[in-house]
């Protein structure tokens, strides 16, 4: 069902880019392949008459990472972006092709955008907590959809509160301001925010860029943790992130994916020389 | 994820039927605007009909304004509405350039703040204030001190003398129109300051960079940059001085003809229908003062458009 | 010859005949004026005649410090207003003047009381009806117009009437409310107010809505929010300070406004609640009892002036504190 090997060059011997994935027990534990949840077919996407992304094909899988690297303005966060129609908030912007998501076409026109959005959560790339207490905050997407008791709510709450790291950190304010957070709490609040409506699949564009290193270590350890609950798609623009959390890597160039596989493989035995090159520093 | 299916509607969220409502409410309101504008012009034109019948347009050259022979000319609340306007923006536009070029260039930062807020503080105040003001303390003082040593020394002087020969009363259309340069200037150079902060600063930078003066600067860089949006300024304010009411009617004099020399009283557009309205009793009176509300709205639109023409102009260059 | 020095040499003659002519017609001060544009004609030819760069730094000087003096000029206008108001109000303000009606002429004493209550509720009405039309208009501009063709043409209409004389908008009133009921009201008075404030709020508000940055309505619409919900429950929460200092904004603007209320509240001497009936209003009361010959009217006009003055700067003052630290432009 994969076409994960898009070889058309022999393989290649180890590169020193291997140096740059950290260094695995030998042996690792045979990991599980999970079954596809998100399948792309064919997306093209246009910025009025600009084709930006040119006809793109992979699966993501459910209950992992999927991360995709690529240097600035290769179109990866537009790829996420069509992921869950957020870009028909602007006119002139358009996508054409499909995406599958457990078989069915999001892209369809008949498909509700709000519903949509509450099945494929986003978190981006500055924090943006909205301009309420750090409880509503949480609540806010609850609120559209389901009618709870108080003491229901609470629960729920917390629990989004905790997945996302951010509960003992907060458990004392819950009616301050989300902005009173610093900016790796906020972007905390963000991801509890969008966990707490109970979503399929995650995508977070380059959420830690606007972060401090530390800041940046909990959301990845966060993130770690998540993934054994949804399926999870990253774009980063740090590849050393993208090696460590990851299970799969796309790498896009020129709105082009131009190799995608597991992060081991991409980092250790990249097939194409693009993907070796931008690995290795040589542009980017 | 089973209980995703359980605790959620297979419809749209709750509220979302709630959006063609909204969005058809704030366009509702908003051409509604539209709409303000469009019955103004209608039911000032219904009104002024029966005078536009009558008079057409030898309404504007007619000097007559006699309520009881039901004679009556627009000229002289036009030329006095014009010529206000005109000695406003003749001392108002020095002013303005100098006070936004001091407020641009000039200012030590921490002063910036609290003269911008007393610029506009200025522009606050209402109308009538401006009025009385020139009623009780300027006029008199412009009547005892510069009027006579005005008259005196230009009265005498052959050809333009003429302009000049007035007795004192300290109230007439220059002194119309000294207190609505006073008037129309804070909002004049607020805006004038914010076309002036239009020009990048790397720009004035690389000017100062080369040893030009403060002035060099101004005049070969932020003004030819910026002309579009300065005359945009000025036009605003000439909109707004057009228009004036209460500040004119104090400090005009409210005589109901044209006066040539400048000093004398005279009245404008807005002041003959500050004053004469509620004693209008008949319907040719009435609709003669709508006819010159007609005319003062169709100038200051005009002036206004264009004014704002430009500056949207101006905004173009300077965001594109 | 530089030209400058043709020209100071013509202006010479032709000012030269000029002042000997008003010494001919016995005006001295005008051939004193006449020697000094003499001189000054003079002076800039002589300029040109300086070096370069002491030249330059003369305009330089020279232009900076008619602007200092211009700056002065209006900071000294705005001084001396205010001392005016406080000089000649201030003997007005008592209790008396908040707690009587306006007295008749001739009459000594009374207050302002109906007027400042009439004034107070017309501006109230005007404000809560002119001000969910102009932020629902607003939001329309701000959150509905990107690509709409109509949008551009409301904005400019908009603005156009921000500009627009406020008597006219009296006189549309009048034809609109006071003819077709017969008579003078406060709700007709209410009415006009609330078309000035109109414009107002929509600019503040569109203003305001657009200064809220898009990746906050994105994470909105992300979780799957409806429109409406996204612009009244996150933008207008974040616009919400600016929004209601546009509000305090056009409260000052129409609490000043003579014109649109001669022709249709007028003014009432005496007390009234009814708003069906003529509206006592300060800046009209103002405008009758400054212009009469009534001495103690004319007292309790300058009382009112004051107290609209600090009334209005107080609010604008106000305003501006409560959006510091904000930059927002006009």
């Amino acid at each position: 069902m994969t076409a994960l090997d898009m070889s058309s060059e022999p393989s290649r011997p180890p590169t020193h880019a291997a140096n740059l994935a950290p260094k695995m027990d030998r042996a690792p534990a045979a990991k599980p392949v999970m079954p596809t949840k998100v399948e792309l077919r064919d997306i093209k996407f246009y910025y009025k008459d600009f084709l930006a992304i040119k006809g793109v094909n992979l699966e993501l899988r459910d209950k992992s990472v999927t991360a995709f690297i690529g240097p600035s303005g290769c179109g990866k966060s537009t790829l996420l972006r069509i992921l869950n129609r957020i870009y028909e908030l602007y006119p002139g912007q358009r996508a054409t092709g499909e995406v599958l998501v457990d078989g069915q076409n999001i892209l369809d026109p008949r498909v509700d955008l709000n519903l949509l959005r509450a099945r494929i959560g986003m978190v981006f790339q500055k924090p943006t907590p909205f301009p309420m207490s750090i409880y509503d905050n949480v609540a806010f997407g609850i609120r559209l959809y389901e009618r709870l008791s108080p003491s229901a709510m609470d629960e729920r709450v917390e629990s989004a509160l905790r997945r996302a790291a951010l509960w003992d950190e907060v458990k004392d304010k819950l009616r301050q301001s989300g902005m009173s957070l610093s900016g790796g709490q906020q972007q905390r609040l963000c991801i509890a925010r969008a966990v707490a409506v109970k979503p399929e699949v995650l995508l977070l564009d380059e959420p830690a860029s606007a972060l401090d290193p530390i800041s940046t270590q909990r959301i990845e350890e966060l993130i770690d943790e998540l993934k054994s609950d949804y399926c999870i798609a990253i774009v980063t623009h740090n590849m050393q992130q993208a090696a460590r959390s990851s299970d799969y890597t796309a790498f896009m160039y020129l709105g082009e994916v131009i190799e995608f596989d597991e992060t081991e493989a991409i980092f250790t035995h990249p097939k194409k020389r693009q993907t070796e090159d931008y690995i290795t520093g040589r542009f980017g | 994820m089973a209980d995703v299916a359980l605790n959620r509607s297979a419809e749209s969220p709750r509220s979302a039927w709630f959006d063609g409502v909204f969005k058809a409410a704030t366009w509702f309101f908003a051409v509604a605007i539209l709409v303000i504008l469009g019955a103004i012009i209608v039911s000032l034109l219904i009104s002024a009909l029966p005078a536009i019948g009558r008079f057409g347009f030898g309404f504007f050259v007619s000097t007559a304004w006699n309520p009881v022979k039901e004679d009556f000319g627009a000229l002289p609340a036009i030329y006095g509405t014009l010529i206000t306007s005109f000695f406003a923006m003749l001392i108002g536009i020095p002013v303005m350039f100098g006070v936004a070029l001091y407020i641009t260039e000039l200012c030590p930062r921490w002063l910036k703040r609290p003269i911008g807020t007393m610029i506009e503080l200025l522009a606050a105040i209402p109308s009538i204030i401006y009025g009385i003001w020139g009623l009780f303390v300027f006029a008199p003082w412009f009547q005892s001190g510069i009027e006579p040593w005005i008259i005196d020394t230009f009265g005498g002087i052959p050809l333009v003398g003429a302009l000049f020969n007035a007795p004192p009363l300290g109230i007439g259309y220059f002194t119309a129109g000294l207190i609505l340069a006073i008037m129309v200037l804070p909002f004049m150079a607020s805006v004038t300051r914010d076309v002036f902060e239009t020009v990048p600063t790397m720009l004035k930078e690389s000017a100062y960079g080369i040893g030009a003066t403060t002035w060099e600067v101004m005049w070969n860089i932020v003004l030819p940059t910026t002309r579009i949006g300065v005359i945009g300024a000025v036009m605003l304010g000439l909109g707004r001085a057009l228009g004036e009411t209460m500040a004119v009617t104090f400090v005009i004099g409210n005589a109901h003809q044209l006066n040539l020399p400048v000093l004398m009283p005279g009245t404008s557009i807005s002041a003959t229908l500050a004053n004469e309205f509620a004693e209008a009793t008949t319907v040719m009176y009435r609709s003669s003062l709508f006819y010159l509300g007609l005319i003062l709205f169709v100038i200051t639109f005009i002036v206004l458009a264009i004014a704002k023409t430009l500056l949207i102009r101006l905004q173009q260059r300077a965001g594109g | 010859m530089s030209r400058r020095m043709s020209i100071a040499i013509a202006l010479t003659v032709v000012l030269l005949v000029l002042a000997l002519l008003s010494l001919w017609f016995e005006s001295v001060a005008g051939a004193v004026v006449a020697g000094l544009l003499i001189l000054w004609a003079w002076a800039s030819a002589l300029w040109e005649r300086l070096p370069p760069y002491p030249r330059r730094r003369a305009t330089n000087y020279v232009v900076l410090a008619l602007s200092y003096g211009a700056t002065g000029l209006g900071l000294m206008c705005l001084a001396l207003i205010l001392a005016t108001l406080i000089w000649n109000g201030l003997g007005a303000v008592s209790l008396d003047f908040f707690t009587e009606s306006t007295p008749a002429s001739g009459n000594t004493g009374g207050g302002m009381l109906n007027a400042i209550y009439g004034s107070a509720v017309m501006t109230l009405v005007g404000t809560l009806v002119g001000s969910p039309i102009g932020i629902l208009a607003g939001t329309f501009l701000a959150e509905y117009g990107r690509g709409n063709k109509i949008a551009p043409v409301i904005r400019f209409i908009n603005d156009i009437l921000l500009s627009a004389p406020s008597i006219i908008v009296g006189l549309f009133i009048y034809e609109l409310i006071v003819l077709r009921t017969g008579h003078f009201s406060g709700w007709a008075g209410s009415a006009a107010l609330a078309i000035l404030v109109v414009p107002v709020v929509v600019r503040t508000t569109e203003d305001m809505l657009n200064l809220v940055p898009g990746s906050l309505r994105e994470a909105a619409f992300a979780l799957g929010t409806p429109k409406w919900r996204v612009i009244v429950t996150v933008t207008y929460r974040a616009a919400m300070q600016g929004m209601l200092t546009g509000v305090m904004l056009a409260v000052a603007r129409i609490s000043g406004e003579t014109a649109p209320l001669l022709f249709t509240a007028v003014n009432n001497q005496f007390w009234t609640t009814n708003m069906n009936d003529w509206m006592p209003n300060l800046p009209v009361a103002i405008f009758q009892f400054a212009l009469s010959p009534d001495a103690n009217w004319q007292q309790l006009a300058w009382g009112g002036a004051l107290l609209i003055t600090v009334t209005i700067l107080g609010l604008n003052i106000l305003a501006r504190v409560l959006t510091s630290g904000r930059s927002f432009g006009r």
